[in-house]
């Protein structure tokens, strides 16, 4: 039995009572549906139980047609990954802060929220962590719609 | 010395420059007499905005972009993107390819690991250190110019394999330099193991045991040299690790010493990899063909850099360009606990315990804006970019008859 088969499944069972869809789309893969009201608790599942650690936060902007934001928080554990998917509205979007529970989130959540615009609740610490001093106010980079300051997002040889 | 008075608290910013470390990262110490009480860190300094850059650039130039986030460890960047791009195509790169990336990635750790050895020599104050362990470097940097014909970009990888392949003389010319390197490496080891002056500044110092590791959620060596078994290319092997696999590096120290060691003696074990890969490099192809447009998916690819699990999240939209690309580099898990074991130590420690983790900028920082403090930012496009770069080469360009015996 590989690492993989027999970790995605302790996975699965620990997240399963949280009641979200879950789908795996690639082998070593587990993705649950989670609203941002459960998140902590879902996160708790997995930290509790010792299973992998936090490997990356990923924030990804539907456009303003569809409306929304994801967040995806990436846990690792052997060659399995677990993301707990995290649909926001884009009008106002929040996410409970993970660091009560893991340290290093901090950093992965300033970027966040800087980069889309995205709030996050009950952080300690919400400055800059990459962006200027003057960076324009509610403008977000990775946001599709973002207008940027000049032409920093031209597209090479153009 | 606690002298029973009250201690004046004082808030000591250092950086962006400043004399500790050579790359800019805003620190801020509060400190109580000499000792640190609180810590916090501002990065961006080298921010290029590279994760946005990639949504407007097609695959192939994505690979040479983000090749681009470090100038240490570029080619492990490219191989992350690429191995992750091609599961999204279906395309499996051909064994030769996988076993070529993997030599490539493991002479590109012997350079980093260098690298830090004479950066945290040099912080230490073993200067003689910091120079012999810098001139051995010289060695694997001339085997990758030899191999890719560049110091720092290789760029080996295409999407769906590697560009070059490695004949007789340059295995040859790889082993010589391996040998020689072998026998630094253990000269290194029995220095930073016995050295008293060095030891004074390591051992002891910056302690994070298995347990704190785990919650600090460090990675790479900096997790290994407390225990914890942190290695992708042993957790969940990729590219050439699935055949020529590689044997962790642990130890229980969990103080920088250990953190010295850990790095030294898996220098030891990339030596051996390299070795077991030129023995038995597979024949065959070095490209698998790839389509130009990448079907709609997500995917997550990760990989064992220099410093720690590097973790890349792709999505394509099924379009030539990329929906997202985001990039997780293990330096900011790793900063993250130096902030917080610098808390309780000397100011003194600090450029130590900051060295300890190998800190990296260009990786966390990935934004092009020219600003002056005298005019107004100017917004130059690629193509004047370009046509700087060679205008101002091409008046230094040396003639090669000048040169040529």
């Amino acid at each position: 039995m590989t690492e993989t088969e027999s970790t995605l499944p302790d996975a699965e069972a620990l997240l399963r009572p949280m009641g979200g869809p879950m789908t795996t789309p690639e082998p070593n893969r587990l993705d649950v549906s989670v609203p941002a009201s459960q998140l902590v608790a879902a996160a708790n599942c997995l930290v509790a139980a010792h299973w992998g650690h936090l490997a990356a936060i990923t924030g990804l902007d539907g456009g303003a047609e569809s409306g929304m934001f994801e967040v995806l928080y990436h846990f690792c554990a052997g060659p399995a990954v677990v993301t707990l998917r995290t649909l926001l509205p884009r009008a106002a979007p929040v996410v409970p802060s993970l660091t009560g529970l893991i340290t290093c989130a901090g950093l992965y959540e300033r970027e966040l929220s800087e980069m889309l615009g995205i709030s996050i609740a009950g952080s300690s610490n919400t400055d800059p962590l990459y962006l200027p001093d003057d960076w324009p106010a509610e403008v977000y980079p990775l946001r599709k719609d973002a207008q940027l300051p000049g032409e920093i997002s031209g597209t090479g040889a153009s | 010395m606690d002298t029973g008075k009250n201690v004046q608290k004082f808030i000591l910013p250092m950086g962006p420059q400043h004399p500790a470390l050579k790359e800019p990262g805003h620190f801020e110490f509060t400190l109580e007499g000499e000792t640190v009480t609180a810590a916090s860190v501002r990065l961006g300094y080298v921010h290029r905005g590279i994760e946005k850059a990639t949504e407007s650039r097609n695959w192939t130039q994505n690979l040479y972009l983000l090749e681009r986030i470090c100038g240490i460890c570029s080619h492990i960047h490219a191989t992350a993107f690429a191995l992750g791009v091609e599961r999204l195509a279906g395309v499996e790169a051909p064994p030769r390819a996988q076993a070529i990336r993997s030599l490539l990635a493991e002479l590109e750790r012997i350079h980093s690991h260098l690298l830090w050895l004479g950066v945290t020599a040099h912080e230490a104050g073993f200067d003689a250190l910091f120079m012999y362990a810098w001139r051995d470097r010289e060695t694997v940097m001339d085997l990758l110019e030899q191999l890719s014909g560049n110091r720092v970009h290789y760029s080996a990888n295409v999407l769906g394999g590697v560009k070059f392949d490695i004949n007789a003389e340059q295995a040859t010319a790889i082993r010589i330099g391996l040998d020689f390197l072998e026998a630094r490496t253990r000269h290194y080891l029995d220095v930073v193991a016995t050295d008293a002056t060095f030891l004074q500044r390591t051992r002891g110092i910056g302690i994070m045991d298995h347990e704190l590791a785990k919650n600090l959620g460090v990675i790479g060596p900096t997790a290994r040299a407390s225990g914890v078994l942190r290695d992708v290319r042993v957790e969940a092997p990729y590219a050439g690790y699935r055949d020529f696999p590689v044997e962790p590096v642990l130890s229980q120290g969990g103080d920088l010493e250990a953190r010295c060691t850990v790095r030294l003696a898996e220098l030891l074990k990339t030596y051996a990899t390299i070795r077991l890969i030129l023995d038995q490099l597979p024949a065959g192809d070095l490209v698998a063909r790839m389509p130009r447009k990448i079907r709609a998916g997500e995917t997550i690819s990760r990989v064992e850099a220099p410093r720690g699990e590097l973790f890349y999240f792709i999505k394509s939209n099924g379009s030539e360009f990329p929906e997202r690309v985001r990039v997780a580099t293990p330096t900011i898990r790793n900063l993250a606990s130096a902030m917080a074991l610098v808390v309780g130590r000397h100011l003194a420690d600090v450029p130590m315990i900051l060295a300890g983790v190998d800190p990296c900028f260009s990786c966390n920082d990935r934004a092009v804006m020219l600003s002056r403090v005298d005019a107004e930012p100017e917004h130059w496009t690629w193509e004047r970019l370009r046509r700087a770069g060679i205008a101002h080469y091409g008046g230094r360009m040396v003639d090669a008859g000048e040169v040529a015996p």
